[in-house]
């Protein structure tokens, strides 16, 4: 196993090549110019392009990228063209309100959606099932900015219970950094509580419908007992590969959801660093996205061989 | 449903629902009382106010560095940081005296290199600076607190220049940090103004912090925008950065936050009927709205056409695009300076006056020889006045029978594309909108959209000989009444070649908690004298 994960490791180092020149390359194409947002709205061109020759912005292709790689693989993500802070210490200044983010809604997701896909499946065809299921239809097609403004409203605004925005860390105390987490990761997790509560109904169905959970019911064995300890575990498979790639829409989520609720996480910087083509920020934040995919990935597959004895590297 | 009619009903709601002040915010009540939380117009996501010139960045600047001298209300440069001024009779030579006491945030005193330094670094950037640095014969330090700067022929505006509130600001900054080269930022912000710029809790795009600097020495005179006593009331600034509008609503009507610099005028309504708000006109010189045409290929070349379109455009459909149903926000501008203001003129303005003639400005655009051919018309979709603009312009364009190429796409792209001198077909662009705030267009010193002098002018490059000519003639006029009558002039033949088409004047709100009092009209957001009860 442990073979296998420092292979899958190093296989990781092409792709997060490929995936860097990607990002460099459709940086380098794409239109607009960070000199032209940093000399503002009344410069003229000959100060936007002192500004591009300082940048460097003016060199080819190849150089930049090369002085970019040679950067990366000292461990130098760069600095940002508009905040002269180090992209490192953006990136570390954003990463706590976003995986606090991520980490709230995921395990909201896995206490509330998993329990109702079980239930779902279990009462197939009843109309706990349709509840269950129309529900999930309701969460795939809200967008999550309106179950924002929803919360936002109710339990604010009207109900004064919670914040309307901003972020609370950690350090200064679990309850205020709850507070602060709590409309976010609902409105972020909608989608996500559906998504996963569909796939473990699928998986479920299909188990429950396998010779051994008959054996097991005609053992006399609990209701509880079947569903949750033999044939969750065997539905399982499905339902980690959802979750995990379910991860890739938290990101995607993330930017929306820091937007509607202020919460100063990556992915806020990402759409700031787009709108402004602050390059070094887009392609260190890219970069550590990816990497973030593919750990995750890797995590899927240790994880199978934990819920499957039959998977084996 | 969409988004805006989404946070419409959201803020709508919360007016109706809230009483104020709850979510308990995590500082106790005292220190809450003396921290001001205000949501800027946009993100703070630099802060070198010579390198970056965006307004947002001059705004935060403008309370960390000092000026020399500082415009008022009444559009007149008086004394900041300097005491006393001399110059000569022949107009050459200026000598100026600093304040005693003035002191920078590490405590060091304000000398006259650091002016040196400060003003040799603006010059070199900004629009007057540079007119100045072309005069210059030399800028010295005669002692710490007198300096002076010679000049080969005189230059009438100069304590303007140095006072003005339009970016970048003429700020006054430690010689070690104004020796950076005026193309590359800073990385120290070591101000000399009323509040100290807190790097440490700085994170760009989400939160900047300014604390009062109890070394400041504050002008004994009552303050006007950026002159006289600045006299801090508060402990802290804070700058929370909040990119969604309704959620700006909803934590100003909680009392999450105190000022919200330019709520959108969708929300303004609901902000209004809460009895814990108070909403006003922010900056009394607003907006000019604009689209520029290039002159350098067809069918904007021709005079003709772009008369045609402007004989065409009603800015009343413009206006009501970017403010809606608010009387109140906009005005006919048949000119490009600020209403209001001591030079304003209507003189040659007669095409943007009146019924609009479609009929008229079709056999002119005949008469120009255009033939059909598309013409590229670059709308930003991420700015909400240049999408309002850009959809008036297409229906505009199209009323005429011109073959509209309706670009839509962000405003980072417009830019970088607005640069191009390539043909439209090829990269290059016909027509492209934007604003201009109304207190770089009260005169010709800031005033760059206004110049025509072709391969240097702004994008569109426009070239009016007569326009030129009368710009010239402001900038040597003795008083004002030389001043207006050359503005006047200049009005005309800006209009006559049209260097650009004013699509109207428009202001916009400012809204507050009532427990912030203080808050007054301004080019800026202007902190001095804002204070906050429990």
């Amino acid at each position: 196993m442990l073979s296998y994960i420092l292979r899958r490791i190093v296989a990781t180092l092409p792709v997060m090549a490929i995936v860097a020149l990607f990002v460099f390359s459709l940086l380098y194409i794409a239109p607009g110019d960070p000199a032209v947002v940093i000399a503002g709205d009344q410069a003229s061109p000959e100060d936007v392009e002192r500004i591009r020759q300082s940048l460097g912005l003016d060199r080819p292709f190849l150089v930049q990228f090369g002085s970019w790689v040679w950067r990366i693989l000292h461990g130098d993500l760069g600095t940002s063209i508009f905040t002269n802070l180090p992209v490192s210490a953006m990136i570390g200044q954003r990463l706590g309100p976003t995986l606090s983010l991520m980490i709230v809604t995921l395990l909201l997701t896995i206490v509330v959606a998993v329990p109702l896909g079980v239930v779902a499946a279990w009462k197939a065809g009843s109309l706990i099932d349709r509840v269950i299921m129309g529900f999930a239809v309701f969460g795939f097609s809200l967008p999550v900015f309106v179950v924002g403004y929803m919360l936002a409203y109710i339990f604010a605004l009207e109900l004064e219970w919670l914040p309307v925005q901003g972020y609370t860390p950690l350090t200064q105390g679990f309850l205020p950094w709850l507070e602060n987490l709590i409309l976010p990761s609902i409105a972020l997790g909608c989608v996500y509580i559906a998504l996963v509560a569909r796939i473990t109904r699928a998986a479920m169905l299909e188990v429950l419908q396998q010779d051994y959970i008959r054996t097991a019911k005609a053992k006399g064995l609990g209701q509880g007992g079947i569903l949750f300890i033999h044939a969750l575990k065997n539905a399982a498979v499905p339902i980690v590969t959802v979750i995990g790639i379910g991860i890739a829409l938290l990101i995607g989520g993330a930017v929306v959801t820091e937007s509607v609720f202020a919460i100063p996480g990556l992915g806020r910087l990402t759409i700031d660093a787009i709108l402004r083509r602050d390059y070094p920020v887009i392609q260190g934040i890219v970069l550590l996205f990816s990497f973030v995919y593919v750990l995750v990935n890797l995590m899927i597959d240790v994880t199978y061989t934990l819920v499957d004895p039959r998977i084996r590297y | 449903m969409d988004r805006r009619t989404v946070l419409k009903g959201l803020a709508g709601a919360g007016s109706l629902a809230l009483t104020g002040g709850l979510s308990a915010p995590a500082i106790a009540q005292g220190a809450a009382a003396r921290t001001l939380r205000f949501v800027p117009q946009a993100n703070l996501a630099n802060f070198d106010p010579i390198w970056g010139t965006q307004y947002v960045v001059r705004n935060a600047a403008a309370m960390v560095w000092d000026t020399l001298y500082g415009i008022d209300s009444s559009f007149q440069p008086q004394r900041q940081m300097v005491e006393s001024e001399e110059v000569t009779d022949d107009g050459t030579t200026w000598t100026f005296k600093l304040r005693p006491g003035l002191k920078f945030h590490d405590g060091e005193p304000v000398l006259s290199k650091d002016v040196v330094a400060s003003l040799t670094r603006w010059a070199a950037r900004d629009p007057m600076g540079l007119m100045i640095k072309a005069l210059q014969q030399e800028l010295t330090a005669v002692d710490d607190r007198t300096f002076k700067w010679v000049l080969k022929q005189p230059f009438p505006k100069m304590l303007y220049a140095l006072g003005k509130n339009n970016s970048p600001c003429a700020f006054i900054m430690p010689e070690r940090i104004a020796q950076t080269d005026p193309f590359k930022q800073i990385s120290e912000y070591v101000g000399s103004g009323p509040l100290k710029f807190a790097k440490s809790e700085w994170v760009p795009g989400a939160k900047a912090v300014f604390e009062k600097f109890a070394d400041y020495s504050p002008r004994l005179e009552k303050s006007s925008w950026l002159a006289g006593g600045k006299q801090v009331m508060v402990d802290r600034v804070e700058w929370v950065i909040m990119p969604d509008p309704a959620t700006a609503a909803a934590a100003l009507q909680n009392g999450e936050i105190d000022w919200w610099e330019n709520p959108i005028a969708d929300l303004v309504p609901v902000l209004k009927k809460n009895k814990n708000i108070s909403v006003d006109i922010g900056d009394p010189l607003g907006n000019i709205g604009s689209f520029r045409m290039n002159f350098l290929y067809p069918p904007f070349n021709d005079v003709k056409a772009r008369r045609a379109v402007l004989m065409a455009l009603s800015q009343e459909d413009y206006m009501r695009a970017i403010v809606g149903d608010d009387n109140s926000l906009w005005k006919p501008l048949p000119g490009y300076f600020t209403p209001d203001t001591p030079l304003y003129t209507e003189v040659g303005g007669e095409i943007l006056k009146g019924k609009r003639d479609l009929d008229a400005a079709k056999k002119l655009l005949a008469e120009s020889g255009y033939s059909g051919q598309p013409v590229t018309c670059l709308v930003a979709q991420d700015q909400p006045i240049t999408k309002a603009m850009g959809d008036v312009t297409a229906d505009l364009l199209k009323k005429l029978g011109m073959n509209v190429d309706f670009v839509a796409t962000d405003w980072g792209t417009v830019g970088s594309r607005r640069a191009q001198k390539t043909p439209p077909g090829q990269g290059g662009w016909n027509m492209f909108h934007t604003w201009h705030a109304g207190a770089d267009c009260v005169n010709p010193a800031p005033y760059t959209a206004i110049r025509a002098n072709g391969d240097k002018a702004w994008f569109g490059w426009p070239t009016s000989a007569g326009t030129e000519k009368e710009v010239a003639s402001w900038f040597e006029g003795k008083n004002l009444d030389e001043e207006k009558a050359a503005i006047g002039r200049l009005n005309k033949a800006a209009i006559d070649d049209v260097v650009y088409a004013p699509t109207g004047f428009f202001l916009s709100y400012t809204a507050w908690r009532k427990n912030v009092s203080g808050v007054t009209k301004g080019p800026l957001p202007l902190f001095w004298g804002v204070s906050k009860s429990a």
